[in-house]
C-alpha cells in the first residue's frame, strides 16, 4: 500500500484501453529533488505526514487561542464596570473585531483542523490523506493567513468593523485605515487553506477508508468532519466572492456597497451569512464528533442512535444553508422571509436536538468513568444546552428583535461556542492526548481545569443573558447608567473572565508537568481508556505509516468488538483479547514496502507568497507582481517534483518478535 | 465473520479492569444541577431585577407587548425543557456511574424510540412556530397608524422629521419639523417611522415600545411604534455604526394628546433673531454662534448680518451631509446624539422619575437654567472630539464624520451657551 | 479475509504493497477533488452572477448594457469557446485511445480557442471602456466587470494547464496517468464553458 502524490492506478477508465500506465517511484519524473529525510526543525517545515501536520495545526490554533483569550480578557476589563477607561473606543473595536476573528477563524476552524488531520486518517485505517503536499500546503497557508490578518496590529491597527463586518461601515469612507484590508485578504488567505484541506479530506474519508469499513461503519468523528468538509466546500467561495466585492471596493473603488451608485448594503450582508451560519456548524459539528466517540468510550456503550446521529449531523448540515437570514430579522426583510426564516431556524433545532438526546441516552444504562475528557463531553451537552434553548428563543423572530444585537445573543453563541465548540475540543484534548503524545494528561490538574472552565464560563457568560434582556446593546466600548443598570452582572462577568483564564492556565500546566515529568506513570498505555476505534488499534503515537497492518473492519466500534465478545452462555459480555494481543497480532502480518510521501519544499514556498501578494494589494502593486511570480515558480516546482525521494522509499523496519512478545508479556 | 478466528491471545474471559484514577464523580450532577439551576434562577431575577432602562421584558407599547406575550411562554417552555434535560443528564450521571456493574449490552439504539424523541421537539417547535407567524404578522402589519415621522441615522445620531402631510396635520403639523435624538410622540397613536440612513446600517432600537429595525442607507423601513400612555422610553442604535456606536442613544418620549400639541406649536416657531446692533450677552452670542457654529448647524429663522436667512450647509463639511438642528436644543434632555445629559442630575432624575401624568409637564419644561448641565455642554464645545470619539480627521474631500475641535475662546464658549439658552 | 470484505464493501484501487484494498467509491483521488472543487467553483460564480442579477439596472450613471453589448461579437466568441469543448472532447477521448500526440495536437487547439475567446475579451472591455464604462463607472460596471474577469482568469488558468500538460507530455514528464491528467484539465474546462453559457445568457441575452 503506497501513498504518492499521483495515483498509480487508472480506474476510472473504461475496458479495453490497454494496461494502466504505471509510474513507480524509481521512474517518477521531475525537475527537483524532495528533501531526503531532514531532520530537526526541517523535519517539521517540509514534512507532508498528516500527523505533524495535525500537531502544527494544533500548536498554531492554541497560540492564537491564547491571543484571542487575551483580547477577550481586555474586553472584559473594560466593560467590568460603567464608563471603562481601559480601551479607547477605536482599540475597543479593533478589540472585539479580533477577538472574534481570532477565535473564530484562527482559533477554532484550525483545532479541528488539527483534530481532523490527525485522526480521520487514522480512524479510517489510511496510511495519510489523499493528497499529503495539499495537506502541507493547507497548513502553511493557515498560518501565513493568520499571521497576516493579525500582522495589522502592528501596522496602523486591526480591523474595526466586527467579524460581520457589514458594508458599507466596512468600505474605504468608513474604515480608512488598513485593518479591513488586513482582515479580508487575511481571511481569504485562510479561506484557500480551509477549501484545499475540505477537499483533502473529503476525498481521504470518501476513497481511503479500511477495508471493511462502509460508511456506516465510519466513526462518528469521521462522520462530522465529513460534513464540515462538505460544508467549507461549499462556504468557503461565498465568502470569497464577499471579500473580493470589499477588496476591490476598497482597492479598486468598485461600487459594490456604494449606496449613492445605487448598491444595495443588504447584498454583504446575505453573503456573509449564507457562508456565516453554515459556518457555525463548521465551528460546531467537530466537537460534536469529538464527544461523540468520548461518551461511548467512557459509557461503554455504542453510541446511542449512531445513525441517527450520523443522519442528523448530515441533516444540520444541509439544513444550515437554509436559515442564514435568522441573522438578519431586523435588517429590514420582507415579514415573508423572516417568516420562512424562523420556521426554518426552528427546523433546524430538531436534528440538533436529537443529538443532545443521543449523547443523553448514549449514557443511559451505561458504566460511566469520569475522566477529564467525559467531563467536558458532559460539560458539553449542558452547556451546548443552555445554547441551544436560548437559540429557539430567537429563532422567534418578533422575540428576536429585542434580543438582536444585545448581549442576549453574545451569551448564546459563546454557551454554544464555547460550551459546545470549545468544551468539545478539551474533551478531545484529554481523550487523545495519550494517542499523540504517547502520555497521559494529569487527571487531577484535568479535573481542575475542567471545573474552573465550568464555573468560569458560567460566571462569564451566564449573566449576560441577564444584562442583555436588560437590554445592554454588545459592541459599545462604554455603558452608563442611563441605560443599564448592569454594574454587578458586568462586574460577574469579568470575575469569571478571570476564572476561565486560570482553568485554560490549569491546562497549560498541566501540559508542561506531563510533558516534564519524569514518572514513569506519564507513560500512556497502549489503550489508555479502553477505547472502541481504530486509531486505537496502533502505538502511542503512531508510526509514520500508522498501521503495520491495515486492519480489515467488520464492525462499528472494531476495536471494541475485537477485544470482548458476548459470552452465549451467559449473555454477558466478556473480554476476550488485550490491546496488546491486538496490536501484535497486527505487527505479526506487518506489511512490507510501504512507501510513504516524501517531504517537499514546494508546498510552503506557495503559501508564503499568499501573503507578499497581500502587501501588494494593501501597498505597492510592485509586490503583487512579486508574490504571484513566487506562487507560479512555486506550482511549477510543486508539478515538476519527483512523486518521492530518490532512494527514499520508505520501508517501516519490521517489528521484532521481541517487541510483540514484549507487548502480549 | 468470526470474531475468534482472529484473535491471537487465548480466548479466555478476564476481569473487566476498572478504571482507577476517577475518584471526583460523586457530586458531578449535583454540581452540573446546581450550576445550571444558579443560572436559571439568575434568568429569572433579571425579569425583578431594578429597573434597567432598556428592559425588554417591560413592555410599554402595543408591538412590545405582543412580543413580549410571545416570549414568555417561550422562555417558559425552553426553561421546562432544559430543566428535564439537566435532571436525565444529573440522574443519568449518578445512576450510571461505574460500580462495577457488567459491561452493558452493546445496543445501537432504539429506532422506535428515536423517532419518539424526534416527533416531540418537532412538535413543540412546530406549536411555537405557529404563534410566532400570527405575531410576525400582526407587528408587521403598519395599516392603521396615523402619524408618520422620518427616522434617519448618521453617525452618531438620529434625525426625525416631522413632514407636513395630510395626516400628520392632523396633530397640528402644518409645517414639517426637524429634531434629533429624541423622538416624541402622541402617547396611544400608533407611529409609522420610516427609516433610512444617510451613511452606514444603524438600528433603531426603543425596547419598551418595539423590536429592532435597521435604518439601512438606500432603503426605508417601516417601524410602527405605540406607547401607552405619557412615559420617557429608553433607546440606543444597535447595529454597530462605528467608532462611537456605543454613543449613539436615542429615547422616545410620548405626550398625551394636549401636551403633543403644545410641543408640535413650539417646534414649529423659529428662533429669535437678535439685532446686530444689540449688545445683549444673548445677542453676542447669537453672532458667535452664527460666525463658529452656523456652518454647519441649522437655527431656524437666523439671519445673517445683511438680513438674508442663514442656511447651514453640513453637505460641504460632513459626510452624512447633516448634522443636528439646533432650533429647540433646549427642549431636549440630551444632546449630542443623546450622549450627554443636558439636565443637571437632579433634574434628569425629575424626568427620568416623573409619573406618566407628570411627565408632559417636566418635559415640556424644558432646559432651564437652573437645569442646565453647563459643565458638559461647556466641555463639548471646548472639545467635541474629545468628550466623544469621532473621525475629526478629513477625509480625501476634506469632510469629517463628527464634531471637531472649533478652538473656541472661554469666552465664546460662554457666550454660545448663553446663546443657546434661549432656543427652546 | 480482506479479500471477502473489499469484494463486499467497494472497489480496491490502490494495490501497491500488502494486497489491502480500500474502500472507496472508484473515482480515482484526483477525479474525486477535481469534482469538489468544481462544486466549490459553482458556489463562487453563483456568488458572482447574483452579484451581477441584484445589481442589474441599478447603476444611476454611466452607459447600460444596451448601450455597449454588441451580441453578434459576444455570440461569435461564445461559439469559438463552444466549439474548445469539443476540441477538448476529442483530446480526452484520444488520450484514453492512447494516441497521446492526437491528445497534444487537439489540446493544443483547444488552448487556441480559448486564447482566442480571452483575446476577444479583452478587446471587448477596451471597447466597453472607450464607449465609456469603467471599473468604477457605475454597478453595472463592478459587477460586469468582476463577473466577467473572474471568467477570463478562469479561461487563462485553463489555458495554462492546457499548455503545460502538453509541454509536460511532450518532454514525458507527466507523472501517473497520462489519460487521466488530461481528462482532469477536460473536466475543468468544461466546466468554465458552462459557466460563459450561463453568463452569456443572463449577462448578454436576457435584457435588463
Amino acid at each position: 500500500m503506497a501513498i504518492i502524490e499521483q495515483p498509480r492506478t487508472n480506474v476510472a477508465l473504461p475496458a479495453g484501453t490497454g494496461a494502466p500506465a504505471l509510474v513507480t517511484p524509481k521512474e517518477a519524473k521531475g525537475m527537483f529533488a524532495r528533501p531526503v529525510e531532514p531532520k530537526g526543525w526541517r523535519d517539521w517545515v517540509f514534512t507532508v505526514d498528516h500527523k505533524k501536520i495535525g500537531i502544527m495545526y494544533g500548536v498554531v490554533a492554541f497560540v492564537f487561542f491564547i491571543v484571542g483569550g487575551l483580547e477577550a480578557m481586555l474586553i472584559r476589563l473594560q466593560l467590568a464596570a460603567p464608563n471603562g477607561k481601559v480601551l479607547s473606543a477605536e482599540q475597543y473595536n479593533q478589540m472585539f473585531t479580533m477577538h472574534a476573528t481570532t477565535m473564530v477563524f484562527l482559533f477554532v476552524m484550525p483545532m479541528a483542523s488539527a483534530f481532523a488531520n490527525y485522526f480521520v486518517p487514522l480512524q479510517i485505517g489510511a496510511r495519510d490523506v489523499a493528497f499529503p503536499r495539499i495537506n502541507a500546503f493547507g497548513l502553511w497557508t493557515f498560518v501565513a493567513g493568520a499571521i497576516f490578518v493579525n500582522l495589522s496590529w502592528f501596522l496602523g491597527g486591526g480591523a474595526d468593523g466586527g467579524w460581520f463586518m457589514y458594508a458599507p461601515n466596512s468600505t474605504k469612507m468608513f474604515s480608512p485605515g488598513h485593518g479591513v484590508d488586513f482582515w479580508a485578504f487575511g481571511l481569504q488567505i485562510t479561506g484557500i487553506a480551509s477549501l484545499t484541506g475540505a477537499i483533502n479530506l473529503i476525498v481521504t474519508c470518501i476513497n481511503m477508508r479500511a477495508p471493511g469499513m462502509s460508511l456506516f461503519k465510519m466513526p462518528i468523528f469521521t462522520w462530522m468532519i465529513m460534513v464540515v468538509q462538505f460544508l467549507l466546500v461549499f462556504a468557503m467561495p461565498v465568502i470569497t466572492v464577499a471579500l473580493f466585492l470589499l477588496s476591490f471596493s476598497r482597492g479598486f473603488g468598485g461600487a459594490f456597497f456604494d449606496v449613492k451608485q445605487g448598491a444595495d448594503p443588504l447584498l454583504w450582508q446575505h453573503l456573509f451569512w449564507i457562508f456565516g451560519h453554515p459556518e457555525v456548524y463548521i465551528l460546531v459539528l467537530p466537537s460534536f464528533g469529538i464527544v461523540s466517540e468520548v461518551l461511548p468510550v467512557f459509557s461503554r456503550k455504542p453510541l446511542f442512535g449512531y445513525k441517527f446521529v450520523a443522519i442528523s449531523g448530515a441533516a444540520i448540515g444541509f439544513v444550515g444553508w437554509g436559515v442564514w437570514a435568522h441573522h438578519m430579522f431586523a435588517s429590514g426583510l420582507g415579514p415573508i422571509s423572516v417568516l420562512v426564516f424562523s420556521m426554518a431556524t426552528m427546523m433546524i433545532a430538531v436534528p440538533t436536538g436529537v443529538k443532545i438526546i443521543n449523547w443523553t441516552l448514549t449514557m443511559w444504562g451505561g458504566k460511566l468513568r469520569f475522566t477529564t475528557a467525559m467531563l467536558f463531553a458532559i460539560g458539553l451537552i449542558v452547556e451546548f444546552t443552555i445554547g441551544g434553548l436560548s437559540g429557539v428563543t430567537h429563532a422567534v423572530a418578533p422575540s428576536d428583535t429585542q434580543q438582536t444585537d444585545t448581549y442576549y445573543i453574545v451569551a448564546h453563541f459563546h454557551y454554544v461556542l464555547f460550551g459546545g465548540a470549545i468544551f468539545g475540543l478539551f474533551s478531545g484534548f484529554y481523550y487523545w492526548w495519550p494517542k499523540v503524545f504517547g502520555r497521559l494528561l494529569n487527571e487531577r490538574w484535568g479535573k481542575a481545569n475542567f471545573w474552573l472552565m465550568v464555573i468560569g464560563m458560567n460566571l462569564t457568560f451566564g449573566p449576560m443573558h441577564i444584562v442583555g434582556l436588560q437590554g445592554q446593546p454588545r459592541r459599545m466600548y462604554r455603558y452608563d447608567e442611563s441605560n443599564v443598570h448592569a454594574r454587578f452582572w458586568n462586574a460577574i462577568s469579568t470575575v469569571g473572565a478571570f476564572v476561565l483564564a486560570l482553568g485554560i492556565l490549569c491546562f497549560i500546566v498541566n501540559v508542561v508537568i506531563t510533558h516534564r515529568s519524569k514518572n514513569p506513570a506519564v507513560k500512556a498505555p497502549l489503550d489508555p481508556w479502553d477505547a472502541r476505534s481504530l486509531e486505537w488499534m496502533t502505538s502511542n503515537p503512531p508510526p509514520a505509516h500508522n498501521f503495520d497492518a491495515i486492519p480489515t473492519v467488520h464492525e462499528l466500534d472494531e476495536f471494541f468488538h475485537r477485544k470482548y465478545a458476548v459470552d452465549h452462555e451467559t449473555d454477558e459480555i466478556k473480554q476476550i483479547a488485550t490491546a496488546e494481543q491486538i496490536m501484535a497480532e497486527q505487527m505479526a502480518h506487518a506489511e512490507k514496502d510501504i512507501h510513504l510521501p516524501s517531504p517537499s519544499y514546494w508546498p510552503l514556498v506557495v503559501s508564503l507568497s499568499l501573503p507578499i501578494i497581500g502587501f501588494g494589494v494593501i501597498y505597492s502593486h510592485i509586490l503583487i507582481a512579486v508574490g504571484a511570480l513566487v506562487t507560479i515558480l512555486g506550482l511549477f516546482g510543486w508539478s515538476m517534483e519527483p512523486s518521492v525521494a530518490t532512494k527514499d522509499d520508505y520501508e517501516p523496519p519490521a517489528p521484532t518478535d521481541d517487541a510483540i512478545k514484549e507487548l502480549t508479556a | 465473520m468470526n470474531h475468534d478466528t482472529r484473535r491471537t491471545g487465548s480466548p479466555q474471559t478476564m476481569t473487566v479492569h476498572v478504571e482507577t484514577r476517577q475518584t471526583v464523580a460523586r457530586r458531578t450532577w449535583r454540581r452540573v444541577a446546581g450550576g445550571t439551576a444558579l443560572l436559571g434562577g439568575a434568568l429569572l431575577l433579571s425579569s425583578c431585577s431594578r429597573n434597567s432602562p432598556q428592559d425588554t421584558w417591560k413592555p410599554k407599547g402595543d408591538s412590545a407587548r405582543k412580543i413580549d406575550n410571545l416570549q414568555r411562554p417561550v422562555f417558559l417552555v425552553a426553561g421546562i425543557v432544559g430543566v428535564i434535560v439537566f435532571l436525565v443528564v444529573g440522574y443519568a450521571v449518578t445512576k450510571f456511574r461505574d460500580k462495577g456493574q457488567p459491561i452493558p449490552k452493546q445496543s445501537h439504539g432504539k429506532p422506535a424510540l428515536e423517532i419518539v424523541l424526534t416527533i416531540i421537539p418537532f412538535v413543540i417547535l412546530a406549536t411555537i412556530g405557529a404563534f410566532t407567524a400570527r405575531t410576525i404578522v400582526q407587528i408587521a402589519d403598519t395599516k392603521g397608524c396615523e402619524m408618520t415621522v422620518n427616522v434617519t441615522g448618521q453617525q452618531w445620531w438620529w434625525e426625525y422629521a416631522y413632514p407636513a402631510t395630510a395626516e400628520n396635520q392632523k396633530y397640528g403639523i402644518t409645517k414639517p419639523i426637524v429634531t434629533s435624538g429624541e423622538l416624541v410622540i402622541p402617547a396611544g397613536t400608533c407611529v409609522l417611522l420610516r427609516e433610512t440612513s444617510r451613511d452606514v446600517i444603524h438600528s433603531f432600537w426603543i425596547p419598551a415600545l418595539n423590536g429592532k429595525k435597521d435604518a439601512v442607507p438606500g432603503r426605508v423601513h417601516e417601524n410602527k411604534l405605540e406607547a401607552d400612555a405619557p412615559g420617557y422610553f429608553a433607546g440606543q442604535c444597535t447595529e454597530f455604526c462605528g467608532l462611537s456606536h456605543a454613543n449613539m442613544r436615542q429615547w422616545a418620549i410620548a405626550l398625551n394628546e394636549e401636551d403633543f400639541a403644545t410641543w408640535v406649536q413650539n417646534q414649529q416657531r423659529v428662533a429669535t433673531v437678535y439685532a446686530e446692533t444689540d449688545d445683549s450677552p444673548e445677542a453676542l452670542g447669537y453672532r458667535a454662534f452664527r460666525q463658529n457654529c452656523s456652518r454647519c448647524h441649522q437655527v431656524n429663522g437666523m439671519q445673517n448680518a445683511d438680513g438674508t436667512p442663514t442656511i447651514a450647509a453640513p453637505e460641504n463639511n460632513i459626510v452624512a451631509g447633516s448634522v443636528p438642528n439646533l432650533t429647540h436644543l433646549m427642549t431636549r434632555s440630551r444632546f449630542a446624539g443623546e450622549t450627554f445629559p443636558l439636565l443637571n442630575k437632579t433634574c434628569t432624575e425629575r424626568l427620568t422619575k416623573a409619573a406618566s401624568e407628570q411627565l408632559g409637564a417636566v418635559y415640556l419644561e424644558g432646559v432651564t437654567s437652573d437645569c442646565l448641565n453647563r459643565t458638559q455642554l461647556e466641555a463639548w464645545l471646548r472639545n467635541a472630539p474629545g468628550e466623544k470619539p469621532m473621525y475629526v480627521k478629513p477625509d480625501a474631500k476634506g469632510l469629517l464624520r463628527g464634531m471637531p475641535n472649533l478652538g473656541l475662546s472661554e469666552k465664546q464658549i460662554d457666550s454660545i451657551v448663553t446663546y443657546l439658552q434661549t432656543l427652546k | 479475509m480482506s479479500t471477502a470484505a473489499v469484494a463486499e464493501h467497494g472497489t480496491s484501487h490502490d494495490d501497491h504493497g500488502g494486497g489491502h484494498g480500500h474502500t472507496s467509491t472508484g473515482l480515482s483521488n484526483n477525479k474525486l477533488a477535481m469534482w469538489l472543487f468544481l462544486g466549490s467553483e459553482c458556489l463562487l460564480f453563483g456568488g458572482l452572477i447574483s452579484t451581477y442579477m441584484l445589481y442589474r439596472g441599478r447603476h444611476v450613471k454611466g452607459p447600460g448594457p444596451d448601450q455597449v453589448f454588441s451580441i453578434p461579437y459576444t455570440s461569435v466568441s461564445s461559439f469559438v469557446l463552444l466549439m474548445s469543448s469539443l476540441t477538448m472532447v476529442l483530446a480526452v477521448a484520444e488520450a484514453q485511445k492512447r494516441n497521446i500526440d492526437k491528445a497534444k495536437l487537439w489540446m493544443t487547439v483547444t488552448a487556441v480557442l480559448g486564447a482566442t475567446f480571452v483575446g476577444g475579451q479583452v478587446f471587448e472591455f477596451t471597447e466597453f471602456y472607450r464607449k465609456g464604462l469603467g471599473y468604477t463607472t457605475s454597478l453595472f460596471g463592478s459587477s460586469f466587470y468582476t463577473l466577467t474577469g473572474f471568467h477570463g482568469v478562469h479561461v487563462t488558468v485553463g489555458i495554462i494547464m492546457l499548455m503545460a500538460t502538453v509541454g509536460m507530455l511532450k518532454s514525458n514528464k507527466v507523472p501517473g496517468d497520462k489519460a487521466e491528467v488530461i481528462e482532469l484539465v477536460g473536466l475543468y474546462w468544461h466546466f468554465v464553458d458552462i459557466v460563459w453559457i450561463l453568463i452569456f445568457t443572463l449577462v448578454y441575452l436576457i435584457p435588463a
